[in-house]
């Protein structure tokens, strides 16, 4: 298996907090990884490092071959938009978008034809059982159907890696664990690599490899 | 990118709504408030259209003790030839139009007849107002005003006297009675000036050259009147025979020199601005819808933050944003300056319908009070059409305007929402 992600000694400071620090470790591609841990631990900014959302005091992060460290503000835009999806707790759709719109969201900067860019997301809307909601609004829609619309999204740019953080936090169990499902049904499908930040230990549980982090930092892998 | 932002302004139209009317309100305003200011400046040079000048000259005379026979129209004074050479030697002075207005006094019958040269600028814009016959070939032949020979039953063929010299009325001349020296008779300005010449009244009240004339039209273009004028003040300064003043308060010698300025002065409307107010209210209009515009656009920024947020998450750059951003305003500018165009064109219409009354003052258009039952009937006012149009310069000129003000809105925009870190928006959700 290829390393898609090496973390070296890598540290981030919020104020007077130390939300991440001297973290190192690699993910093979194709894996499903739950990072878990008390709240404050840092596992939402290490997310966001790991994502290339925040940039690190110190330490590294290559993704795909790209060390974000060295990325500008555009260029980890570019490399979010072509590498990774995401995943969020509070699903994070656009409400005056329908479902087809909002997965097609990360194409609408590219320069692709409008019918082929709809067709694009419509399909990955499809894959994640959305086929009869996709022209639906958010707000017509229950958590699991607005959740599976966020998982379409992550999906239609054909990312190598998918972030999510707490993505069952919003759900009732059943539901939380159909959209679990399915992440681990694209996980071994296409062989995406899915990294977790997560409470339940259910979904820990479920994953191949859990980092449990303390203070931001690991303390079991 | 497009689709999303028509998309948003679609969803989100009543967020939108309030810039789209700001633009149309701000750009009517200006474009209306511009197009009224030009149509009252061009309704003060309505009185000019049919003299073919755009300044009138007419010295100050005396009034003559005795009212009989042939008279200067009161109270003009003779003006030589030397002071018409000097005239037409100022710069930017085009034609010079002469003539000769007298008060005729006849036994029958008073008539104000003019001595026109039909070769001069004057003499032809008249020509092109006759509605029956030709222009005087001889010194014997005269046109008469069209209401004048319908009062009086002459028609083309006939025969009028003019102190006691017989005209062969060669043909009628439509001039509404209510122009700048209207007159009831249009003769030669040789003949005009024989009969003056002739007048011994009129000799006693100030000496009369066989070449000399009473009014003189000046043509020069509209940018250049105001220099013209200046010009003709410093020639025509000298009074030559300060003797007093005549009956309407101007002081006998001195020449009365008259533009549209004059008639500006007789328009009374709120709308009658300068130029310099003009541009300071349509300035402050502009800021203003500015200032609104950039309120509301932040305001639906932040509360669009998080939307942001998602978008830079999910791989939108800062360029995109602001291209996003940049067409979302360009259409909000687009739909307000099409309603604000719109609206432009409304007010004009109806401006279009509204009048405006140009008082001509009695000098220029003289008549004898005494003649008349209710003196007031001597004075002329002209009632035009307010002259407005829409002037496609200064929309542009507005457009421009109003894209800036787009511009600096949508940068605006993209500034505050650059600041934004998709993860910290993201995590305060």
């Amino acid at each position: 298996m290829n390393k898609i992600i090496t973390v070296d000694r890598l540290g981030k400071t919020l104020g007077n907090v130390r939300a991440v620090d001297s973290v190192s470790f690699e993910v093979e591609e194709g894996e499903f990884l739950a990072i878990q841990g008390p709240s404050g631990s840092g596992k939402t900014t290490l997310l966001g490092l790991l994502a290339g959302l925040e940039k690190p005091d110190e330490g590294s992060v290559v993704v795909g071959g790209n060390n974000l460290s060295l990325l500008t503000e555009d260029q980890l835009a570019l490399f979010r938009r072509n590498n990774v999806g995401f995943v969020f707790q509070s699903f994070n759709l656009i409400p005056t978008l329908n479902v087809v719109e909002n997965v097609a969201l990360p194409l609408f900067p590219e320069r692709m034809a409008r019918k082929m860019m709809l067709d694009r997301a419509e399909k990955a809307a499809v894959s994640v059982g959305l086929s009869d909601r996709l022209k639906h609004y958010p707000n017509e829609l229950s958590g699991g159907e607005q959740q599976r619309v966020a998982v379409a999204r992550s999906l239609v740019n054909n990312p190598r890696v998918i972030f999510a953080d707490e993505p069952t936090g919003n759900l009732d169990s059943k539901t939380g664990e159909k959209v679990v499902e399915l992440m681990r049904r694209l996980n071994k499908e296409k062989k995406l690599t899915f990294i977790l930040v997560t409470h339940d230990d259910k979904i820990a549980a479920e994953s191949e490899r859990v980092i449990r982090l303390i203070d931001g930092r690991i303390v079991d892998d | 990118m497009l689709y999303y932002a028509l998309k948003e302004l679609l969803k989100r139209y009543r967020a939108y709504l309030l810039n789209v009317v700001v633009i149309g309100l701000a750009t009517c305003m200006v474009l209306t408030l511009i197009s009224l200011g030009q149509a009252y400046k061009e309704a003060s040079r309505l009185p000019f259209k049919d003299i073919q000048g755009t300044i009138i000259v007419q010295k100050n005379g005396n009034v003559p003790e005795t009212v009989s026979g042939v008279l200067l129209s009161c109270s003009l004074s003779p003006i030589h030839q030397d002071t018409i050479g000097r005239i037409g030697a100022i710069q930017g002075v085009g034609d010079v139009s002469q003539a000769l207005s007298l008060w005729v006094f006849d036994p029958d019958r008073f008539k104000r007849v003019l001595g026109v040269n039909w070769q001069d600028g004057y003499g032809k814009s008249l020509a092109a107002r006759i509605v029956d016959g030709a222009v005087p070939a001889s010194d014997q032949e005269a046109l008469v005003e069209k209401i004048y020979a319908g009062k009086n039953a002459v028609t083309v063929g006939n025969t009028i006297d003019i102190a006691g010299k017989r005209f062969t009325v060669t043909g009628l001349v439509g001039t509404a009675g209510n122009e700048i020296v209207a007159s009831d008779a249009y003769i030669n300005l040789a003949a005009a000036q024989d009969l003056a010449y002739q007048s011994g009244n009129l000799q006693a009240v100030e000496a009369f050259d066989k070449t000399d004339v009473n009014v003189v039209f000046i043509s020069a273009g509209q940018q250049a009147v105001d220099g013209v004028t200046r010009q003709l003040k410093q020639v025509l300064a000298t009074s030559d025979s300060n003797t007093g003043q005549t009956p309407l308060g101007q002081t006998i010698g001195n020449y009365s020199i008259y533009t549209p300025a004059t008639f500006e002065e007789q328009i009374s409307s709120i709308f009658r601005l300068s130029d310099r107010l003009t541009w300071v209210i349509s300035l402050i209009l502009l800021i203003g819808a500015c200032l609104i515009i950039a309120r509301n656009t932040l305001h639906a920024v932040l509360e669009r933050r998080k939307e942001f947020g998602i978008m830079k998450t999910v791989g939108f750059r800062g360029n995109d944003i602001q291209r996003l951003i940049s067409i979302e305003t360009a259409v909000q500018v687009f739909w307000g300056f099409a309603v604000g165009m719109a609206l432009t064109l409304f007010a004009i219409f109806l401006f279009s319908k509204t009048t405006v009354s140009i008082a001509i003052p009695w000098e220029l258009s003289p008549y004898p009070h005494f003649l008349l039952a209710n003196p007031d009937d001597a004075n002329i006012v002209q009632t035009h059409f307010l002259p407005i149009r829409f002037d496609w310069l200064f929309m542009l000129v507005t457009l421009g305007a109003v894209m800036l003000i787009g511009l600096i809105t949508a940068l605006l925009a993209t500034m505050q929402i650059n600041k934004l870190k998709p993860v910290e928006i993201l995590k305060n959700e």
